[in-house]
């Protein structure tokens, strides 16, 4: 039997095929130099967006709010500095002890649809925010919830917005995305598909108009030729950059080589691991968030953590300076209070360094509270009970977050409390996080106002997943909310913190921190108060 | 399905075109009983996972109120008892109605009619890589040192995690050649990379049955008769050697609907693309039922329609199957591929 050998024309065959697959990737190879011409190419994570959640008045993820941010405006700007600056709103007051707050409108702001901004919009959009159909699962309190009684259109460029308590964070709150504005034309005409979005759909005043959306893929817009309403009043540039193309990369690694190689202009939502992959070339930023840090919330209610002293001597037994520096390799910083310093009123500095780790006094206080005896693995027990806690996250978990987990574990192992992490999938964490079925849980939470100490340490706080059932805490929250004075507010809010510093409910980590990395080539790219990136002063430049 | 006992030359042609016909049939209600069982099975385990559509579908650190939770429940038909909802589901796929997205409130048929046009430009770019190599492959393993290599690439081809070969590719064409853009979905380009990760399993096993296949070829006494009237090792190949190999491959075809699919769940997230895969997962990981069972009642009549597909296509192309008692069952059946989705 003769073997049978390649022969010329088939394997010259071959030889044709590989040449047009390399010739046809050379004809698809971008080209190296930025087109200022091209829109502003953005990644991120963008997970969760695809399953309708890309409607800020009914999903709470900061993605759907800084997406969002792209196309909608809102009534009021808070700057860096945690001032409010007018953008929709010309002017607007506090009155009647804070049950009431008014607005004076622009008169020349005209939607992507065509339709004008006026009183009638705002009063179309706080309506949709509150309807039970929308299931806000944010918004809806952040516009007062129970206490929203209604927008009233007091002229046809000023509106009044009425509260049956006073609810000062209201104004705060407006100015972000949360409480962005619509087109009245697309809320009456879309309801149904604004929690999925898309072009004519998603249609606000903002930036910039969307033109297309690609579930799971990429959101593609085009700049407002008419936009001359920016936040603050701040001046547009001449040649704005032409669109913006948002593509989602939920692997962080690819994000990191993506921006590197200049594939992208701009990728945000980095963990502090990335930041050494970086190419040092780029504008790299970490802006601190406001709100709720990144803390361990303490089940007050179940188990073992029902003793106010052992969740205490768990706080004296951490090292959370040397736990925060190791996970995030330096980028972050630890956290000392309830409140991150950067959240608008109520920040204690005299926290600060106030709780150092003691694991001496730990032990004295396990002691004293009758866990004296231990087992043969040195983990304590009080009448036949381990001193056992389970830190319960959701899925995906960060490598931060194990690695922090891990340097937890050993430091209780030291002082006889044992503690198990368990990540397990969103659905099933929700099974058990209502159920109380955990000792400890942990999450960030941004906010532009202190008063989202109230939704973790109130007893009806959506997010009180420490349990806190305290009457004078809920009047001293409830007064916090319906003081006007700044200095007041501050006042009451550094006291919440101090009670909590007592209580031991919240035990803050870390500030988070939004880490972006862009090509400095794209300039006027501006944070807000959150630390995420707008885009209305948004320009190319060459690099020098 | 037994011929008729003595089937004449003249009848020949229409016994077998009843044969046919009974095969047809008892595919058709093969393949209802596929959807059936497929549904089902997919209808209780999601039942029996634990989480609460509900919960899920607000996500984490949402501000509802368990009044507002249960009003949505009873909005969704989640208050309902299970057997009922089972009994809805199957009565309203019967009048071909898949439900609305507990997640995205638009109608499933829309979902997927959104997600099907990316993974099936994709899947046909993979099947046609994936036969390039396959060709490629058939030239290059012959020999003893080429059978090795070949051999070799193609057990790696298999075995290779997905996710791993695309990080691989991305590294490789788009940050260090540049080649090919990483992210975006939107441009014929972005389609290259991940057409290839998807091709390179499926190349592996359609591979290896059509070197075996070239081998038999080879050592059949028609090949050595072929050669002897002077066609040339290529010709050969190329006349007699594919062809037979076809009917192997043709076969397996519900196989490689399954990994094209399969496969698209792992690439269609490496490289953040839309379309079924991405689809199917975030559907599970929502608990988003109607849009789960779409999902399967869609690619199990797919696998179904395929199975018939490969019977037909093999009662054609060889003609002993048309004379034999029954055709030869295909490797792949269609109730196997309705199994791997």
């Amino acid at each position: 039997m003769a073997p049978i050998r390649p022969r010329s024309p088939l394997r010259a065959l071959a030889a044709v095929a590989a040449l047009g697959a390399l010739a046809l990737t050379a004809g698809c190879a971008a080209g190296p130099t930025r087109d200022t011409a091209a829109p502003i190419v953005w990644a991120i994570a963008g997970t969760n967006l695809e399953s309708g959640h890309m409607d800020p008045h009914r999903s709470q993820l900061d993605s759907s709010s800084y997406v969002a941010r792209l196309a909608l405006d809102s009534l009021v700007f808070l700057d860096e500095d945690g001032e409010l600056q007018p953008w929709l709103a010309t002017d607007w007051a506090v009155e009647d002890g804070g049950t009431r707050v008014t607005f004076q409108l622009r008169e020349d702001v005209t939607f992507h649809d065509g339709t004008p901004f006026n009183a009638e919009a705002v009063r179309a959009n706080f309506e949709h925010i509150t309807a039970e159909s929308t299931e806000s699962a944010q918004a809806v309190n952040m516009l007062g919830g129970e206490l929203y009684l209604g927008t009233e259109v007091t002229g046809e460029f000023s509106v009044a917005v009425s509260f049956s308590q006073p609810f000062v964070p209201f104004i705060n709150n407006a100015s972000t995305a949360f409480l962005g504005m619509y087109s009245p034309k697309t809320l009456a005409e879309n309801a149904d598909r604004l929690r999925v979005g898309g072009p004519g759909v998603t249609v606000g005043s903002g930036p910039y108009v969307m033109t297309d959306l690609v579930a799971q893929g990429q959101i593609t817009y085009e700049r407002n030729a008419d936009y001359a309403w920016a936040p603050g009043g701040v001046p547009l540039p001449e040649a704005p950059a032409p669109g913006l193309e948002l593509r989602f990369v939920p692997e962080s690694s690819v994000r990191v080589q993506a921006v590197n190689s200049g594939e992208v202009d701009l990728a945000t939502g980095f963990d502090p691991a990335d930041v050494a992959q970086l190419d040092p070339a780029l504008e790299i930023t970490a802006v601190d968030s406001p709100g709720i840090p990144y803390s361990l919330f303490a089940n007050t209610r179940d188990g073992a953590f029902a003793e106010v002293e052992v969740r205490r001597a768990f706080r004296e037994a951490l090292d959370i300076d040397a736990a925060v520096q190791a996970t995030s390799f330096g980028e972050l910083d630890r956290a000392w209070a309830a409140l991150s310093p950067t959240t608008p009123s109520g920040y204690d500095p005299e926290l600060e360094g106030s709780w150092p780790q003691d694991q001496d006094a730990a032990r004295a206080r396990l002691d004293a509270a009758g866990w004296s005896e231990t087992a043969p693995d040195g983990i304590r027990v009080k009448d036949g009970e381990r001193l056992s806690l389970t830190w319960l996250s959701w899925t995906p978990g960060s490598e931060e977050q194990t690695s922090m987990a891990a340097l937890f574990t050993e430091s209780l192992a030291e002082v006889g409390i044992e503690l198990t992490h368990e990540v397990v999938e969103p659905a099933v964490y929700n099974e058990r996080y209502p159920a109380g079925d955990f000792t400890l849980t942990d999450w960030s939470f941004a906010a532009v106002d202190a008063d989202a100490l109230r939704a973790h340490l109130h007893s009806a706080g959506f997010q009180n997943a420490s349990q806190v059932n305290d009457p004078e805490l809920d009047a001293l929250l409830e007064r916090a909310a319906a003081v006007s004075d700044r200095t007041e507010r501050g006042e009451l809010y550094r006291e919440v913190l101090r009670w909590n510093d007592e209580q031991v409910a919240i035990i803050p980590v870390s500030l988070p921190a939004m880490i972006g990395a862009r090509s400095p080539e794209l300039r006027g790219v501006a944070t807000d108060v959150y630390g995420w990136p707008t885009f209305a002063g948004a320009t190319f430049a060459p690099a020098e | 399905m037994t011929p008729p006992r003595r089937a004449r030359r003249a009848t020949d042609r229409t016994a077998s075109l009843l044969r046919l016909f009974r095969l047809l049939a008892a595919r058709v209600l093969g393949a209802l009983f596929v959807v059936w069982a497929a549904v089902t099975a997919a209808f209780w385990a999601v039942a029996a996972v634990p989480g609460d559509p509900v919960e899920v579908m607000l996500g984490p650190l949402a501000g509802v109120s368990a009044a507002g939770k249960d009003r949505l429940r009873s909005e969704l038909g989640l208050d309902r008892p299970l057997l009922e909802r089972y009994g809805d589901t199957l009565a309203s796929l019967a009048r071909g109605d898949l439900g609305e997205s507990y997640q995205l409130r638009q109608p499933v048929a829309e979902a997927l009619g959104g997600a099907f046009p990316p993974t099936a430009r994709l899947a046909v770019l993979a099947l046609g890589i994936a036969l390039a190599l396959v060709l490629i492959g058939a030239l290059l393993g012959r020999g003893r040192l080429g059978a090795g290599l070949v051999g070799t690439a193609e057990v790696l081809a298999v075995v290779l995690p997905s996710f791993w070969v695309g990080f691989l590719l991305i590294t490789v064409f788009s940050f260090w050649l540049g080649w090919f853009p990483a992210t975006g979905s939107r441009t014929a380009a972005s389609q290259i990379l991940p057409a290839v990760t998807l091709a390179i399993p499926v190349a592996g096993v359609l591979g290896q049955a059509v070197r075996a296949e070239l081998a038999d070829v080879a050592a059949s006494p028609f090949a050595l008769s072929a050669a002897a009237r002077g066609l040339g090792p290529s010709g050969l190949l190329a006349r007699h050697g594919l062809r037979h190999a076809a009917v192997p491959a043709s076969t397996l075809i519900a196989y490689v609907a399954g990994g094209l699919l399969g496969g698209a769940i792992l690439v269609e997230t490496v490289f953040s693309r839309p379309g079924l895969g991405s689809l199917t997962l975030t559907a599970i990981l929502n608990r988003d039922m109607p849009v789960i069972l779409g999902l399967v009642a869609v690619s199990a009549a797919l696998f179904a329609l395929l199975g018939v597909l490969a019977d037909l296509g093999v009662w054609l192309a060889d003609p002993r199957t048309r004379r034999a008692a029954a055709p030869p069952r295909p490797q792949g059946q269609a109730e196997t591929g309705a199994a791997r989705a």
